[in-house]
């Protein structure tokens, strides 16, 4: 049986090109603002120069040491483990703390306590800890993403609609029959905006945690840029981080859509 | 219908919150497979009437008896419909009407068996596989009353499930609870503060009296069935039962 129909609406001409055209008057200001000295070079580079460099980039591993596509790898990876392990640690965490009292009377005064604290200032301790190797800038990127996933799926546990809570009760459902088969799956669309949460913050906390001792990695090469004095590394630095940020972003946005269709019409 | 052993056993129900008492001593008794109505003045406190006898709630004092034991959900098959919509928007028709016997871990074979007979019954096989937000409010409700006939219920508790919809489609799914009560002999207890309502369906109605609540009134309905809403004896019933809950 076909309940819905697609129906197509047709965005206007002026209406598609419109995003085109701010991103290029933007870049055309900006080339033009440093071209013409109204902000001196040495403090902005040009667009056309973080191309070129981009371009150069691709395959010249100076000054920095590591081609682009390298530093792009090693952040990737460091974000995604982070993240990974933020969902796989804070969803259940939070989903627990939504219906179990026990669970949310021990884990919620600890968690209220680290949330405050910015995921950078970790940094010292985890050194201590982990040296400074991948371990480490995981730790603080799991610690950006665990927040969200966590406050989401508590939030999303807590707006079961409590009528379908009582029903099911009448039904002699116990305690563990109603966090899994109504809690869990009303909280779903709750913990799937946690993805997309999750992955700004950890994305976001990537250039901190590289801030520890690194080689390679996105936010090492915008440290660099600025210890080299050179802008336009920074800037090439920020540009990657936005872009594959954005990229990312895309992608969940995809997965998520796909997911919650087959959870919820 | 014989005189049979109660079933239900209401002995001196009472709740209290606090100094306020809600129910006061109730007491009052039904027949295995009878439908009872429950009317009432407005606020005199049904929905707590209900939650203590599903137990959702803790009784103050008083006993519940379910052929001669304590009542308990885990124990007995008590069903619940709600005012309100209670359809589990992520499963299907078919998956929400087998919830309760899902709960009560029915063995798969079997659920789909009675599944299947009580859609068949109340209209509901063509949309099997539609989800809750693809289908009309009327359907939703037919849902709830599916899922609760579904698991055999030693007791039935409807709260007022047809007050949100209109007068035709009401007449519409009372016909059909009608219906549904007579193929599978389920023991009903019907609230509502619609009287003709309460007399279109029930063997007997129960008058509620304003708080603290006590039961004012025992009146039976022996109309044959169907019934008339022009039949002069359903008028003389409808009168009596407005006359014992009149407030102004």
């Amino acid at each position: 049986m076909q309940a819905y129909k697609e129906v197509v609406v047709k965005t206007p001409l002026p209406l598609r090109i419109l995003p085109y055209l701010s991103v290029a008057v933007f870049l055309l200001i900006w080339e033009l603002a440093v071209r013409t000295g109204m902000i001196p070079s040495v403090l902005l580079a040009p667009p056309s120069q973080v191309f070129s460099l981009f371009i150069d980039k691709l395959t010249q591993p100076n000054p920095d040491g590591a081609v682009l596509a390298v530093h792009a790898w090693t952040s990737l990876q460091e974000a995604l483990i982070g993240y990974g392990l933020s969902l796989l640690v804070g969803i259940p965490l939070g989903l627990a703390m939504g219906w179990f009292r026990v669970v949310e009377g021990l884990a919620r005064p600890i968690f209220e306590l680290i949330r405050p604290i910015p995921p950078i200032a970790w940094i010292p301790l985890t050194v201590f800890w982990f040296g400074i190797g991948l371990a480490g800038k995981v730790f603080i990127i799991w610690i950006a993403g665990i927040v969200p996933c966590v406050i989401n799926s508590y939030v999303g546990v807590r707006m079961t609609q409590p009528t379908l809570i009582q029903m099911a009760r009448t039904y002699g459902a116990n305690d563990w029959q109603i966090f899994c088969g109504l809690c869990v799956p009303s909280a779903l669309p709750m913990v799937f905006g946690a993805l997309q949460i999750a992955l700004a913050y950890c994305w976001t906390n990537l250039v901190g945690a590289e801030l520890l001792a690194a080689n390679t990695g996105l936010g090492y090469l915008i440290t660099m840029g600025g210890r080299l004095a050179r802008p336009d590394i920074v800037v090439l630095g920020m540009v990657s981080v936005g872009v594959s940020g954005a990229v990312l972003g895309f992608i969940i946005d995809c997965i998520e859509k796909r997911l919650l269709a087959g959870i919820r019409r | 219908m014989p005189e049979q052993q109660a079933k239900i056993c209401v002995h001196k129900l009472t709740k209290r919150f606090g100094e306020l008492t809600v129910l006061d001593e109730i007491s009052f008794e039904i027949r295995a497979g009878e439908l009872v109505a429950i009317v009432g003045p407005t606020g005199c406190g049904k929905t707590t009437f209900l939650n203590t006898l599903s137990k959702l709630m803790p009784a103050t004092a008083g006993q519940i008896l379910i052929d001669g034991e304590e009542a308990d959900p885990k124990k007995h098959n008590i069903s619940y419909v709600f005012q309100e919509p209670t359809c589990l928007p992520w499963r299907t028709v078919r998956d929400n009407v087998a919830y309760g016997m899902e709960v009560k871990r029915v063995p798969y074979r079997e659920r789909m068996e009675r599944t299947d007979k009580i859609m068949e019954l109340v209209g509901l096989s063509s949309c099997a596989g539609l989800y809750p937000n693809q289908v009309s409010a009327s359907m939703i409700q037919r849902i709830a009353v599916s899922r609760a006939f579904a698991v055999e219920p030693d007791l039935l508790l409807m709260d007022e499930p047809y007050g949100q919809l209109d007068v035709k489609l009401r007449y519409y799914l009372e016909d059909e609870l009608m219906h549904l009560w007579e193929k599978l002999q389920s023991t009903v207890l019907f609230v509502t503060h619609n009287i003709e309502e309460a007399v279109y369906v029930a063997q007997r109605i129960l008058v509620l009296s304003a708080k603290p609540t006590k039961v004012k009134a025992e009146i039976p309905v022996n109309l044959p069935r169907p019934r008339s809403f022009l039949d002069p004896a359903f008028m003389e019933i409808r009168r009596e039962v407005t006359e014992l809950i009149r407030w102004w």
